[in-house]
Parts: structure tokens; sequence; C-alpha cells
């Protein structure tokens, strides 16, 4: 076998040959004392490489490291019960408001329904006052406070179930005619 | 095939294991820092970026996918931000850390100070390895990245090939022009070694 070539040499040396070519070049280096002299160059240049010394790293570096990862991570609070809250309350909203504004626009142009008596407030509204009799202050103040209970729809709902019967609803006279 | 102990722990740092991350901290701080620290010859600023590497590594967590060595992965994203590093300080100023010294003999003093040598060997040492230094720096970025990847961070030639985004043998090639170079500059401490 005829002298190897440097760069050959070189991965020998370094141990990047396949099997069979490391074969080759160990057997032509053992007899071949150029070659041996040139492979001998590149250790010793690996050894005179070894003499830079590696470094520590300063103490605080890992402490540096941790608080940047912490710092990277997304806040405790927008993580809840596993679901990153954060990434999905600003898009909640804007559909919050979306929704909203749809529905006020919707019943601003609904028309307005102005509710009209039904015959039983009618029946029920107290008759305009009589301004030539005199009543009495206890009077008075009994006539008003049946008139705030009249006109409380609340009362009005209550007292209409609290009497569903229909018949109940009408006037004794009535009931005697049909009779 | 050997199982790749860095790859499991990454695995489970996927899985949201905080303890694996650590472990992976604990191993690979001390490598990461020297890559840097050979690449950029600044201690300072190769923890600044080994602790950037570091983030990246955390960030990806959910995208990591073991298709390579754990190491190939994390030397990929090394070399990239130690060559925009590198790029960053050129434009910025083309003669730093060339010529830093103070620093370069600060790391030197520090790390020789266990082996208890004589004032006289510390000052010889921190020559001779001021020297590397500088024929290291000298060669261009790929070469460097190669030869410390190699010598000194324990990759094979293959991984580098991923690293680099080259093929296998143009790695044998350029570590073989990088120690053509190296054994040039460094001739003054070959003939030293031989007396």
């Amino acid at each position: 076998m005829k002298c190897a070539e440097r760069e050959q040499l070189f991965a020998y040396v370094h141990g990047m040959l396949e099997a069979r070519e490391e074969g080759e070049i160990r057997a032509h280096v053992e007899q071949c004392a150029e070659c041996r002299s040139a492979a001998e160059e590149f250790r010793n240049l690996d050894a005179v490489l070894d003499e830079w010394q590696p470094t520590e790293p300063s103490p605080w570096f890992d402490a540096r490291v941790r608080a940047a990862v912490a710092a990277s991570e997304p806040p405790p609070a927008a993580v809840f019960l596993g679901f990153e809250w954060g990434r999905w309350l600003a898009p909640a909203l804007l559909v919050v408001l979306v929704v909203a504004g749809s529905l006020v626009v919707y019943r601003s142009r609904q028309p307005q329904v102005v509710p009209q008596p039904t015959a039983r407030q009618e029946a029920l509204k107290p008759a305009a006052p009589v301004p030539a009799t005199p009543v009495s202050p206890v009077l008075q103040g009994e006539a008003d406070e049946l008139s705030l209970y009249q006109n409380l729809p609340v009362l009005e709902d209550y007292e209409m179930l609290a009497n569903f019967d229909v018949l109940s609803e009408l006037p004794k006279g009535e009931k005697k005619v049909a009779n | 095939m050997a199982i790749d102990h860095d790859l499991e722990l990454m695995l489970r740092v996927r899985r949201g294991d905080a303890a694996s991350f650590e472990e992976l901290l604990r191993r690979h701080r001390v490598p990461l820092v020297n890559y840097f620290a050979r690449m950029l010859r600044d201690q300072a600023l190769a923890e600044d970026l080994a602790q950037e590497v570091f983030l990246r590594v955390y960030r990806a967590r959910e995208r990591y996918q073991p298709e390579a060595k754990f190491t190939t992965w994390l030397y990929r994203i090394a070399t990239n931000v130690a060559l925009n590093a590198t790029r960053d300080r050129k434009e910025s100023s083309p003669r730093t850390g060339l010529n830093s010294e103070g620093q370069g003999s600060e790391i030197e003093v520090s790390t020789l100070a266990d082996a208890r040598p004589t004032a006289e060997q510390v000052l010889m040492q921190a020559d001779r390895q001021r020297t590397i230094c500088q024929a290291v720096e000298a060669l261009p970025e790929n070469q460097r990245a190669a030869v410390i990847l190699h010598k000194y961070q324990d990759v094979d030639y293959r991984q580098i090939a991923k690293i680099l985004g080259v093929s296998e043998s143009a790695v044998k090639s350029l570590l073989f022009r990088a120690h053509e170079s190296l054994r040039v500059r460094l001739e003054p401490l070959l003939k030293e070694g031989q007396l």
C-alpha cells in the first residue's frame, strides 16, 4: 500500500474511518515511519489543544436560568383548573359585547307597546274626586292607602291569582241573571 | 443502541416534569458555558448565551421531537446562538475578543489554581493557553465550531454534520483543514513539547 493522504491519516487518528479502511491504514502506519510520524504530529497537536482547560460557570448561573425560565411562564392566575383563562378572556369579552350590542339595537327597533288598562283596572280605578264633598282626614288617609294598593301592579297580580275563579270576577247582579 | 438519557429527560420535560429540566441543566451547564466561552472568549457573554439556550430548550419543550440525539439538538441551538453572537460582535467591534487578554488570563489562572503550580508555571501555562485560544479563534467560524465541538464537547463528526447542516465528509474536511492551520499556528508550542 502506498502512503496515505494526510487527511486520511487525520481521520484514522480521530477514529473517523470505516472499519475496513481503518484496518488498512493501521497496517500501513505500523510499517511506514513517515506516516507514523505524521500520525504522531496529529496526536501531539491534540495534546497541546488539551491544555485549554474548561471553566466553571459562576455560582449564580443556575439561579439565573431558573429565573429566566420562571419569567417565561404565563402568570399563575391565568391558569385555573388546567385551563388558560387568560388566553380566552379577551375573545369571550368581545363576544359578550357584540351580543349585548345586538340586543340593544334589536330592542330599540321594536315598536313601543303602551300597556292598555284592563277592564278590571278601569273598574277599580277610583272615581274622580269630588272637590265639593268634604272628607275627614281619617277617611282620606284610608282612601289614599286603598288607591296605593290598587295601583300597585304586583298586588293586582296577586289578587288576580288569589281569585283565579272567573265567576268570582263577575258582579253579583250578573250571576243572578244567569241563574 | 445506547439509551439517550438526555432524550428521556427531555421527553419528561415535555410532559411537564420540572425536575427533569433541572437534571438537564445540571448535566449540560458546564459543557454549554465552556462551548460559548471557547467560541467567544468572553465568560460573561458565554453564561448569558448558555442561559439563552436553556431558555430556548424549555420554551421548545412542547414541540420537541426525539429525532436525533439530545446533544445534537442542543448544540444545533447553541451553535446558531454562538454564530449569531460572533457576527453581532464583529459588526459592533471588529477586534473584540482576539486581544481581550484580561478576560482570558482571568479564566486561565482561576482554572489552573486547583493544580497548585508555581507562579512561574501559572504564567507559562496561561501564556500557552492564550496562544491556543488565539489560534482557535483565528479559524473561520465553521472550522472553529467543528473543532470545539469535536475536541472539547465530545461530539462525534456525524453529529457535527447534523449540527452544522453539512455532509459528514464536509465535516472531516473542515476538521482536517482546521487542524492543519492549528498545527502551523501552534508550532512553537509543539516544538516546546518535544524538548
